[in-house]
């Protein structure tokens, strides 16, 4: 508290550094616990280490960006974490069929792909209907359509991962961008250079997982389209004040449904790159809740589930902070159920910070 | 006109039983064994732990909150329990002392999840779906250190007598016991009615009923929902109750996961992971409004038995239990939408 007194009563230079540091503590945050964890964490300060990291974080930057869109309109979407295991399972079983019906694998591949994000489609296309045009509380649709997307992806999977897909999906899915052969200067991009024999695969130097690409082309657009365009605009404008932005000429309810199905296709594409990242068709667990931590990490960016807050980069470096706290805790050797704990505290943290120095953000 | 809009209403308001009513019979006639004595007692055994987890949620609810938490209360107090009591037990106290002391030890340390919650959210003004979402991560990873990532066993044998005992068992010809299960010759007919743990559930639920319905306490909780700011101005100390009523629901949740660990007995740290999003759509089933202000205990016991008699039933037509997901689902919907077209249906006799 004798820090905010400071900040309102001294010079506007003090004021806007502290608000600075305010605004951005995810971040700060975000390098204090990757410097620690180089300390502390056993080959946690690698190349390889932060690059699994963040391909591993592809699935939940997708999630959370997701559920940025929702949560500044001053909604919320519980259905991403399932959806995203309906696209994953439906996009798979059409795969297994059309291949096993002799396909091609491209064309059985493409299919599956274009069914996945129907489905996920679909699941927001309700939810955004009952929420604008029935005017249903957004935590209750979006939890009967989460329940018919665990029903539906675990009648077509049966409680189990599906197999037997197409093959080269792995391979796409965890393609890096260059690879580079430092003893012999040998390179090459999104294969392992020709010259390179397999038994030296250990001595390549991966550069780059072809999911930056995607993750960088999505944050790009996505804040390109929440900063800088209309649909941003009146996104912010709905979260801030529904009446004013209806007053204001804004179609609210296609909006509306709009950022719900947004917010469904993001996580059917979730979908689809954690089918190209496993190799299987894998659904959405109870115990995952993917759309939970999706959550924390969009209020941990400092985004308000009273709407009309939040970023899409400050999103993105609030799913890193708790990837990167759920990797070093256990580089540094500490069981895996602290994470749970830790994710609690930060959460907390977060939503204080919001709440004694709301006029920061 | 005025006749067929009574009847609607009469509809509309009564939806829940008439839903309950078609599920049993619908199931009576297509599951196998379930129009028997013993397919209802299983029903209102399974939905025990779903009905208290689901009258925490309702005193929340009621506020206008919400506590995510509760799933993961029940699971911390099955392992804290089950944990404490193979402790006494090993400690050489009669079974009967260690259960006592493991249930009264979990009781005082479930009070703590909820107070933190209340604090969370009366003092530092936390949404509710944060607050108890970062609760439920503190409670869920506690009771996964507590076990390391298995389930807690080895508890004294007592508990399983006391949690799978019935009130009364009837010997055709021979007479009648309660409580304890009467020596019959092997083969020998024993009827078993009504399962102790279901009428553990009923007294407590009443109790809850009761305090919501007919105490100033309740009374505050509905002023609470209904527009805290006149509650205030009532000279309600809202603060204390928000407090109050976080601590309430994790104490229902605990009490979940004790009879848990007596059913089953064991403890799991998931053991409500999916009964969270089931207590919070059994109270919406119910017609309570997230909003709050609007709901009772006894209308969300009818959304608890929609989603039980629907799990089992289905089960016993050998249906995979996933469908009841999209079942569910719907009803959800289905709930929602009713309550929207024909709200003063719904909120009249509230």
């Amino acid at each position: 508290m004798g820090d905010k007194a400071l900040a309102m009563k001294g010079g506007r230079e003090k004021a806007s550094v502290f608000s600075v540091l305010a605004r951005n503590w995810s971040f700060f945050f975000l390098v204090l616990t990757v410097v620690i964890f180089s300390f502390t964490g056993k080959n946690f300060f690698a190349l390889n280490n932060f690059q699994s990291i963040i391909h591993l974080a592809t699935t939940a930057l997708l999630l959370a960006c997701a559920e940025t869109f929702v949560i500044i309109t001053g909604g919320v979407d519980l259905s991403v974490g399932f959806v995203l295991g309906l696209s994953a399972v439906a996009s798979a079983s059409t795969m297994q069929l059309l291949y096993a019906a002799h396909w091609s694998a491209p064309a059985s591949v493409l299919v599956g792909i274009v069914v996945g994000i129907a489905a996920s489609l679909a699941c927001g296309l309700v939810a955004g209907v009952m929420i604008a045009r029935f005017k249903v509380p957004p935590f209750i649709a979006t939890l009967g359509t989460m329940g018919i997307a665990i029903g539906v992806s675990y009648h077509i999977c049966g409680g189990f991962p599906i197999g037997y897909l197409p093959p080269g999906l792995t391979d796409i899915g965890n393609m890096y961008v260059l690879y580079v052969h430092p003893a012999s200067g040998a390179w090459s991009f999104f294969a392992r250079p020709a010259s390179i024999a397999a038994n030296q695969i250990k001595e390549l130097v991966r550069i780059a997982p072809i999911s930056f690409i995607l993750i960088f082309v999505f944050l790009l657009l996505l804040w390109h389209l929440l900063k800088n365009t209309r649909f941003g605009q009146h996104t912010y404008a709905i979260g801030g004040s529904m009446d004013a932005s209806v007053r204001a000429g804004i179609n609210t309810r296609r909006h509306l449904i709009l950022i719900y199905v947004l917010s469904t296709f993001l996580a059917g594409l979730a979908g689809i790159v954690d089918l190209f990242q496993s190799g299987t068709g894998n659904f959405t667990t109870f115990g995952a809740q993917l759309e939970l931590f999706a959550i924390a990490a969009v209020i941990i960016g400092g985004a308000s589930l009273m709407g009309g807050k939040g970023r899409i980069l400050a999103s993105a470096v609030g799913v890193l902070l708790l990837k990167v706290l759920e990797n070093g805790l256990n580089l540094s050797g500490v069981q895996p159920f602290y994470r749970y704990i830790a994710v609690g505290l930060i959460l907390i943290v977060a939503v204080v910070i919001d709440q004694l120095f709301p006029d920061l953000f | 006109m005025a006749r067929a809009g009574g009847f609607t209403t009469l509809i509309g308001q009564r939806w829940a039983m008439l839903f309950l009513l078609i599920e049993l019979v619908f199931f009576s006639f297509l599951g196998g064994g379930f129009f028997t004595m013993n397919g209802f007692q299983i029903v209102l055994f399974y939905s025990t732990t779903l009905a208290l987890l689901a009258t925490a949620e309702t005193f929340v609810i009621v506020t206008g909150g919400i506590d995510l938490s509760v799933g993961f209360v029940m699971g911390f107090a099955s392992v804290v329990s089950a944990k404490l009591a193979v402790r006494f037990d090993s400690l050489g106290l009669a079974p009967e002392l260690s259960i006592l002391f493991a249930v009264l030890v979990t009781l005082a340390i479930g009070l703590l999840p909820g107070f933190v919650n209340g604090v969370l959210v009366a003092r530092l003004k936390v949404p509710p779906f944060l607050a108890t979402f970062a609760v439920q991560g503190i409670t869920y990873g506690t009771s996964l250190i507590i076990t390391q990532g298995s389930a807690a066993i080895n508890v004294p044998n007592l508990a399983n007598v006391i949690g799978n005992s019935y009130f009364i068992h009837l010997v055709p010809g021979r007479g009648i016991w309660f409580f304890t299960r009467p020596e019959a010759a092997r083969g020998a007919d024993v009827i078993d009615i009504i399962p102790t743990m279901v009428v553990v559930t009923v007294l407590v639920i009443a109790v809850a009923s009761f305090l919501l319905k007919r105490t100033r306490f309740g009374r505050h909780t509905y002023a609470i929902g209904g527009n805290i700011d006149a509650a205030l101005r009532a000279g309600i100390n809202t603060r204390r109750h928000l407090v109050v009523i976080y601590v309430l629901s994790s104490l229902f949740a605990t009490l979940s996961g004790i009879i848990y660990m007596l059913e089953y007995v064991s403890g799991k740290a998931d053991a409500g992971s999916s009964f969270m999003l089931d207590s919070v759509v059994a109270v919406v089933i119910g017609g309570a409004s997230l909003f709050g202000g609007v709901g009772t205990i006894w209308r969300t016991i009818l959304g608890v038995l929609i989603l039980s008699v629907l799990e089992m039933g289905l089960k016993m037509m050998g249906v995979q239990t996933f469908d009841k997901y999209i079942a569910v689902g719907i009803i959800l919907i289905f709930a929602v939408l009713i309550d929207q077209f024909f709200p003063e249906m719904i909120h009249k006799e509230d």
